[in-house]
């Protein structure tokens, strides 16, 4: 690699640090539309514009692909580029966005390239410390792409580990840092929106790996897992050094959906309650049944004491995250800042049963094939698994953006 | 399935650009109603040729074949020259 390929490389640990500060990023992606449209990259301060690397080609009209750059951009792009400020050229794995970097170079743009391209960023994982005393840590594991959490809870050398996402590197390399053994692997439910990592990180650490039993059948097509686990339950509790972690069954964004409860002090709620919305109840399917289920469970975790931590299952954006990055917040602040959770105080089973049916985003087609995936119905290789679950989650209700712009208003205006 | 096709483009093992580079020269080299067939191993192209057929000149996509190896996928693209 040549020195100006390491100047101009940028890696997605460095983006999300440069995200999570709001800093202005302009994107030039080259990838083809439908993918752009498909997985973005999504910040707060991030501007893009969307040139497939074929159509340089056409319209620059060299032989080279560097060359077919300069040319196009001298053609076309010029006026839409910035001067001054860099341009993050981004492609699917990298190699494309480093040559358009290349001729952004010569023609004496600021320019950088996303190393590993959408790939890698979308794999990318974050492990961020929630707790860490000398008797209680929790990890909070992300794919900041995707808008994924997940949980490592630790109690002396034990660690337990709540809804791992697909690959289990991040987990198995905190695991071995803190010389930690892990002693259970939870699913909170069935996820429609990612593939689990729990069944494979259960197995390379010797753990068990436990889900409600309900969510161990696909609610479509109705064919139950073939795979062993242990089967969780209400009231269940998982002990982890000193520490009592209760299980609270609470349906509705799925059957099997539970939560779970650290020394009635963290809440991890699952696909139930997010910071800014709410789970939908229509991924299995059966909206008009889970809805009335849905309520009655979410208005069962409004019970619990408002100093609780609530640490979610899933993000929107990156603005959801406090000032440390950390997705988390009191269940007496999502009471009032979260406009379903208000909505859902101020309303009849009913009322709220309707909202949630009004609210519902489209469907997403991947969804019903991803449940297959993590109820082991179906089994597929690196790539085939890394496409089904491309882009970011939709877990949410829809209302989540007119909510996120009331609340950037409020801000503004409080501080 | 058979597709008849006038030259063959080995793009096994090259990342993106190079594939549709590499084609998009050797296009350049078929008589117009000829046909090249482009073996590649890099699942981006697929979406790719799609794209590139729709804003490039004289060329059209005439059919797209993945088939599994032992190696792992290939994805085999069916140029032609229409002009």
């Amino acid at each position: 690699m040549g020195q100006t390929a390491v100047e101009i490389q940028l890696n997605s640990e460095e983006l999300l640090w440069q995200l999570r500060r709001r800093q202005q990023l302009f994107v030039l992606d080259v990838r083809a539309h439908e993918e752009f449209e498909r997985f973005p990259l999504e910040g707060p301060a991030v501007t893009a514009i969307n040139f497939p690397y074929f159509e340089m080609l056409e319209v620059g009209g060299q032989d080279d692909m560097v060359d077919s750059v300069v040319a196009c951009v001298e053609r076309e792009l010029d006026h839409r580029l910035p001067k001054g400020s860099p341009i993050l050229a981004i492609c699917a794995k990298g190699s494309t966005s480093e040559l358009v970097a290349q001729g952004l170079l010569r023609l004496g743009y600021e320019a950088n390239t996303l190393q590993g391209g959408m790939q890698a960023w979308g794999d990318h994982y974050d492990t961020q410390i929630i707790v860490d005393t000398r008797d209680l840590g929790i990890f909070q594991i992300s794919r900041p792409a995707r808008g994924c959490l997940s949980y490592v809870i630790v109690s002396g050398e034990e660690a337990v580990v709540v809804d791992p996402l697909r690959h289990p590197t991040a987990y198995l390399e905190l695991a071995r840092a803190r010389a930690l053994k892990i002693s259970a692997v939870i699913d909170t439910h069935c996820h429609a929106d990612h593939i689990s990592g729990a069944r494979t990180l259960a197995a390379e650490s010797g753990s068990r790996y436990h889900l409600h039993p309900y969510d161990a059948v696909h609610p479509l097509d109705m064919v139950p897992a073939p795979f062993a686990y242990e089967p969780l339950r209400d009231g269940q509790v998982f002990t982890i050094g000193k520490h009592q972690l209760r299980v609270l069954h609470i349906p509705g964004h799925t059957l099997g959906l539970v939560a779970l409860l650290l020394d009635e002090q963290f809440l991890f709620p699952g696909d139930s309650i997010f910071i800014r919305s709410l789970a939908r109840p229509d991924l299995g399917g059966h909206a008009e049944e889970w809805a009335p289920l849905h309520t009655r469970s979410l208005r069962h975790l409004l019970e619990l004491p408002e100093p609780t931590t609530v640490l979610p299952c899933h993000f929107s954006t990156l603005e959801e995250g406090d000032r440390a990055g950390l997705f988390q917040a009191t269940l007496g602040e999502l009471k009032r800042s979260n406009e379903s959770l208000a909505r859902l105080q101020g309303s009849t089973d009913a009322e709220f049963g309707q909202y949630l049916l009004e609210s519902l985003p489209k469907p997403v087609a991947e969804y019903v094939e991803i449940k297959r995936v993590n109820t082991g119905l179906v089994s597929l290789a690196e790539e085939d698994a890394a496409t089904l679950e491309l882009g970011k989650n939709v877990c949410g209700l829809a209302q989540a953006a007119p909510a996120e712009k009331r609340d950037e208003h409020s801000i503004r205006q409080s501080s | 399935m058979s597709t008849a096709f006038d030259k063959v483009l080995d793009a096994r093992g090259m990342n993106c650009p190079m594939p549709l580079v590499n084609a998009r020269k050797e296009i350049g080299t078929l008589n117009p109603g000829q046909v090249l067939k482009v073996m590649a191993t890099d699942r981006g192209s697929v979406a790719d040729f799609q794209g590139w057929v729709k804003v490039a000149k004289n060329v059209e996509l005439v059919a797209q074949e993945t088939e599994t190896t032992d190696a792992g996928s290939l994805y085999v693209h069916y140029i032609k020259r229409t002009a």
